[in-house]
């Protein structure tokens, strides 16, 4: 066993009935997601009012916001998972910071591709280069760096610790980018939920919202946990040490 | 030993280095005029007025050439196993990441500096502003460079991707200090007084210390064997 393969198999100690057991978590909750976010469709197309200033157009605002929200909470988890690989170097850690950044690049890609649709008919262009925008699609393309990062490093355990690096620095314009449009007066529209004096959305424009909401972090959650089993389990058939799911004992 | 009189040897030893051999230096420079050049044939120079321009030509010059000669940094130390001993020796991680720092910083001046006489003199700019104030703006941006290209160029080097992952990782980073000091050079250009760029400058600061800063602490996980 090489020093790489000895260092991956630190912390690989999930049996196979917990990585079943956090399969079906994933399988239900990636389910549930769904089925809401299917909910959110219909309430989009048959029970929202359409918002008087923008039209037909700002339902967009249904996807686009919740994928933002879970762009961010993926990002922020995939940092403080690598955080804590890079201080403890526990391989779970990694598992869980890789789980998180793929959801940052599939969430992230939605809303990087519907808010220019938004913003065509909002704004009149697909793109203007004002601080949120731009911090974000910054962002993202660091988390394409992450994963070339651990695809092109030959030694695994230097791939993890790089793109674990890779990772935090990626994620540190978080708070600029929730922040911009307050610092920079820009076309993006302010916070409308999250707001001091609470949200200023109609009741029924907020449900959705809401629902939208905890659609897409169910979603989000179910594919990480199961993203998370399939990494361990692998990492574990790779070091030799089969589990009992995969040996059906 | 202090840690900044190991920050100076480090910095000397490459710089020393560098100059001796002088293939990183020579292509970075090299690299840097032949840019200007082809900048100044490949706009319509009736169309487009050169000081229009010369700020966001000027900063993207710097960036790619520092970005050429960033991946070369730890090349020659690698190559024949003289990291591993720098990283055997007594000397903080700190320490080492930021005299290769200082040394790529040497090397990004020199081309800020030749890329700025270029583009003037390519593009025929009659008044370029005030060189102090130039020098002000594209300092802080050089050592936010240096810092980045510094961190991510050790870990280029490990990568089967090599130079073409560079970019990848530090553009990203560098974008809004490139933004602001084009902004802030573009100014310089135009002659406008300091407190129309003072904003900017400032701002360029806090980005290039934040890049030392995190560069820094981070350093020492992507030196780990």
């Amino acid at each position: 066993m090489d020093a790489d393969t000895r260092e991956g198999a630190k912390g690989m100690q999930m049996s196979g009935r917990g990585a079943g057991k956090l399969g079906r978590v994933g399988f239900g909750l990636a389910a549930a997601g769904i089925t809401a976010i299917l909910v959110v469709h219909w309430m989009m197309a048959f029970w929202v009012p359409t918002e008087a200033a923008q039209g037909v157009v700002q339902r967009i605002f249904y996807i686009h916001v919740p994928a933002a929200w879970t762009t961010f909470v993926a990002v922020g988890l995939a940092a403080l998972a690598s955080l804590a690989f890079l201080w403890l170097e526990d391989e779970r850690w990694d598992a869980t910071a890789v789980a998180a950044a793929e959801g940052a690049l599939v969430f992230g890609a939605i809303m990087l591709l519907t808010g220019p649709l938004w913003g065509r008919i909002a704004w009149g262009t697909y793109w203007t280069w004002e601080p949120r925008l731009t911090l974000t699609l910054l962002m993202w393309f660091m988390y394409v760096g992450y994963f070339l990062v651990r695809e092109s490093v030959a030694s695994p355990a230097r791939a993890r610790r790089f793109a674990s690096v890779v990772a935090v620095i990626g994620s540190l314009n978080i708070p600029l980018i929730h922040v911009s449009p307050d610092w920079f007066p820009s076309l993006h529209p302010q916070a409308v939920v999250i707001k001091p004096d609470g949200p200023d959305l109609p009741a029924d424009m907020l449900i959705t919202l809401l629902t939208s909401l905890a659609g897409f972090t169910m979603l989000f959650f179910g594919l990480f946990t199961l993203r998370y089993a399939i990494i361990i389990l692998h990492r574990q058939r790779r070091i030799g040490a089969p589990s009992r799911l995969a040996t059906g004992h | 030993m202090t840690s900044l009189r190991w920050i100076g040897l480090i910095a000397m030893k490459d710089l020393r280095q560098e100059f001796r051999s002088g293939g990183r230096v020579i292509a970075m420079l090299a690299f840097a005029v032949l840019a200007c050049f082809l900048f100044s044939f490949s706009l319509d120079r009736s169309r487009v007025d050169g000081l229009d321009v010369a700020a966001g030509l000027l900063w993207l010059t710097v960036l790619f050439s520092s970005i050429a000669g960033a991946g070369r940094t730890f090349d020659a130390e690698e190559d024949d196993g003289a990291f591993r001993h720098l990283l055997l020796a007594p000397v903080s991680r700190h320490a080492i990441y930021l005299g290769k720092t200082v040394a790529n910083l040497v090397l990004v001046c020199l081309v800020a500096a030749l890329a700025a006489a270029a583009l003037t003199i390519f593009f025929g700019i009659a008044e370029p502003g005030s060189a102090a104030h130039h020098a002000s703006v594209l300092f802080p941006g050089a050592i936010g460079l240096a810092a980045a290209g510094t961190f991510f160029g050790l870990i280029s080097r490990h990568s089967t991707l090599g130079d073409s992952l560079l970019p990848v990782l530090t553009l990203p980073v560098l974008a809004p200090l490139i933004s602001l000091g084009a902004t802030a050079s573009s100014r310089v250009f135009l002659g406008r007084p300091w407190a129309e760029i003072g904003g900017s400058v400032r701002l360029l600061w806090a980005i290039a210390i934040g890049l030392v800063v995190v560069g820094s602490l981070l350093f020492r996980y992507i030196t780990e064997e």
